[in-house]
């Protein structure tokens, strides 16, 4: 039995020998688990239900789970995904990561990584939801722009409407929270990915220049979201002088 | 196999330009006759010119026959003569006529070569496209029951579980190991297949015993997952088959309506035969989860798994692709029918009839 208020697990998987293993284990740690053996139930699931991390199997019948991933994502859900596969080659894994998913576990996989990386996603998500949860932290403000973290959404210094991803957004809590420190590229992947899921650094860079696009009035000379060169980056609230 | 490719490209790109070549042999003779005809009218324009100045400056027409063969003198003008022309038009008609033929005879040799070597580089590509394919769904199919199996042992060694749920984790991945055997079965069945490396040794099988022998293991299984097996087949029927392919063709049709039933959530299996017109057929009917009435033909072909189809998708796809090339190899025929998703469905099996054997008479029905 769940202890009540345990973070609530839904898990897409049409093996049932593998689904059963995977709620069964999730329990035992004490969270409290639903299933869907299909893309179709886990959208239906998911338009009554909420929860806080979906185990998605990539290869389902009918629609498969980046597609199930992508369609929640354009719904505005922003539950955390974990994809489960037996397809675990670089391209799928970015493919994955694409589609708005968190971490992606090729099968077959060790239980005890399992358990950590569920327990890695909750814990970020946890942070966010926690460092935007009063009306002070929800939203940032600066130089114009207005950020809403707790809708993703942000209305830039033009007057512009942005809906901001999960990962853009994690990136500028993070920022925002050492606002003026240098945070590190692996500072930045370790609190919004976790270990392991990129092989580069780079795609922190990439995800920096889109927040320049969206909030820089200049994004060739940021003043807001300032490189380190070598280390990472610096955000200035204010604007660099 | 990669030299292979490259021997097979290079012989390609020989036969191309031994194509092209023969063209412009072609043109080249043809350039060259014309040529020579050209000449040799010109020559001969030039005798009868000087033919006639000579008739004009008074020589007389003998001695002009004399100094220039070719020419006649007629009424006082000079001219070619006529067989002379005859000549030069059917030499010219010959040449034409052999490099037509020889030609065009090049030509279609090199273009049939040039075909049969593009169809075996596109078979080819087919084949190792389909080994890709069917590498990546093997690795994949296998991949799924190799995690269940991983997480169940990990389960029991991380928690200790008790006596009960040990006991559930160890026939989980009993069936795990099992669905990876049939996995290994299949495939291996499917190669010796396509290499044609089956040598069956028909014979007279009493059928109610062959289905009974397919339906004895797998009754524990259907009384768990609520199906109800029925199966009405006469004790004397039988049919001429080898007993081995008999039970391959019986065990993958059975499994399969017995999974598609079970992914129903449970349901009936009704297997009945009956002969006529010197055959026997063998109708197993469900009540599962049936497939949309189009994919009845696709369903065997390699590598075919319809979502929906209950145990299909847990397969390699070639369960059904067995079935077919076995049948065939029999002298049978094999069908599948529904009525669409979630109507059940029906798969007909039809072998020569045979006549009854002596142990037909100990067959039995279930």
């Amino acid at each position: 039995m769940s202890p009540p208020g345990a973070p609530h697990v839904l898990v897409v998987e049409d093996d049932p020998h593998l689904a059963a293993g995977v709620m069964e284990n999730l329990r035992a740690e004490g969270y409290q688990v639903s299933a869907a053996a299909d893309g179709a139930q886990a959208l239906g699931w998911l338009g009554g239900h909420a929860c806080e991390l979906i185990v998605l199997d990539v290869m389902l019948p009918g629609m498969d789970g980046f597609s199930v991933c992508r369609a929640l994502r354009e719904q505005g859900n922003t539950t955390p995904v974990l994809f489960l596969t037996a397809r675990g080659d670089p391209a799928d894994r970015v493919r994955g990561l694409e589609a708005g998913g968190d971490d992606y576990l090729p099968k077959p996989f060790h239980l005890r990584e399992f358990l950590l990386r569920v327990r890695a996603i909750l814990r970020r998500w946890d942070w966010y939801r926690s460092a935007s949860a009063t009306v002070a932290t929800a939203v940032l403000r600066f130089g114009g722009n207005e950020v809403d973290f707790r809708a993703f959404r942000a209305r830039s210094w033009n007057g512009e409407a942005q809906e901001l991803t999960e990962k853009e957004a994690m990136i500028l809590k993070v920022l925002a929270e050492h606002a003026g420190e240098i945070v590190s590229r692996e500072d930045l992947l370790e609190r919004v990915w976790g270990y392991d899921v990129f092989p580069s650094t780079r795609t922190v860079d990439n995800f920096i220049l889109r927040l320049r696009k969206r909030f820089e009035q200049d994004p060739a000379n940021p003043r807001h979201f300032l490189t380190v060169w070598g280390v990472g980056y610096r955000f200035l609230g204010e604007g660099e002088p | 196999m990669k030299a292979t490719r490259v021997f097979q490209l290079t012989a390609l790109a020989l036969v191309v330009v031994a194509a092209v070549q023969v063209g412009w042999w072609l043109y080249d003779q043809h350039a060259y006759t014309v040529e020579k005809v050209l000449a040799a009218r010109g020559a001969y324009r030039e005798q009868t010119a000087a033919a006639q100045a000579l008739l004009d400056a008074g020589v007389s027409p003998q001695r002009i026959a004399q100094l220039l063969p070719a020419i006649v003198v007629r009424d006082g003008r000079a001219a070619l003569a006529a067989q002379i022309e005859q000549t030069l038009t059917s030499e010219e008609r010959h040449r034409y006529n052999q490099y037509a033929w020889e030609g065009s005879f090049f030509l279609l040799a090199l273009a049939l070569c040039i075909a049969v070597i593009a169809r075996a580089l596109r078979a080819e590509t087919r084949v190792r496209e389909e080994q890709e394919s069917f590498l990546a769904l093997v690795s994949h199919q296998f991949k799924t029951p190799l995690a269940s199996l991983q997480l169940s042992l990990e389960t029991l060694a991380l928690r200790a579980p008790p006596p009960q749920t040990a006991r559930t984790l160890i026939e989980r991945m009993l069936a795990d190991l099992a669905r990876m055997e049939l996995m290994v079965t299949q495939i291996l069945e499917s190669a010796r297949l396509e290499r044609g490396r089956v040598e069956l040794r028909p014979e007279a099988v009493p059928l109610a015993a062959a289905v009974a022998r397919v339906l004895a293991p797998l009754e524990e299984r259907a009384r768990q997952e609520r199906i109800v097996l029925s199966c009405d087949i006469a004790a004397a029927l039988c049919v001429q088959s080898d007993p081995l392919a008999l039970d391959m063709v019986l065990r993958n049709v059975l499994e399969n309506a017995l999974a598609a039933v079970q992914a129903a959530g449970g349901g009936r299996v009704e297997v009945q035969a009956r002969a006529a017109n010197g055959e026997v057929q063998l109708s197993v009917r469900d009540t599962g989860v049936g497939f949309a009435p189009a994919d009845g033909a696709r369903l065997f072909t390699r590598f075919t798994r319809l979502h929906g189809s209950g145990g299909g998708h847990y397969g390699t796809g070639l369960g059904l692709f067995i079935v077919r090339r076995m049948m065939e190899l029999a002298h049978g025929r094999v069908s599948a029918h529904s009525d669409g998703v979630g109507q059940g469905a029906r798969v007909e099996l039809t072998w020569p009839e045979a006549p009854a054997a002596p142990a037909a008479l100990q067959g039995s029905t279930t």
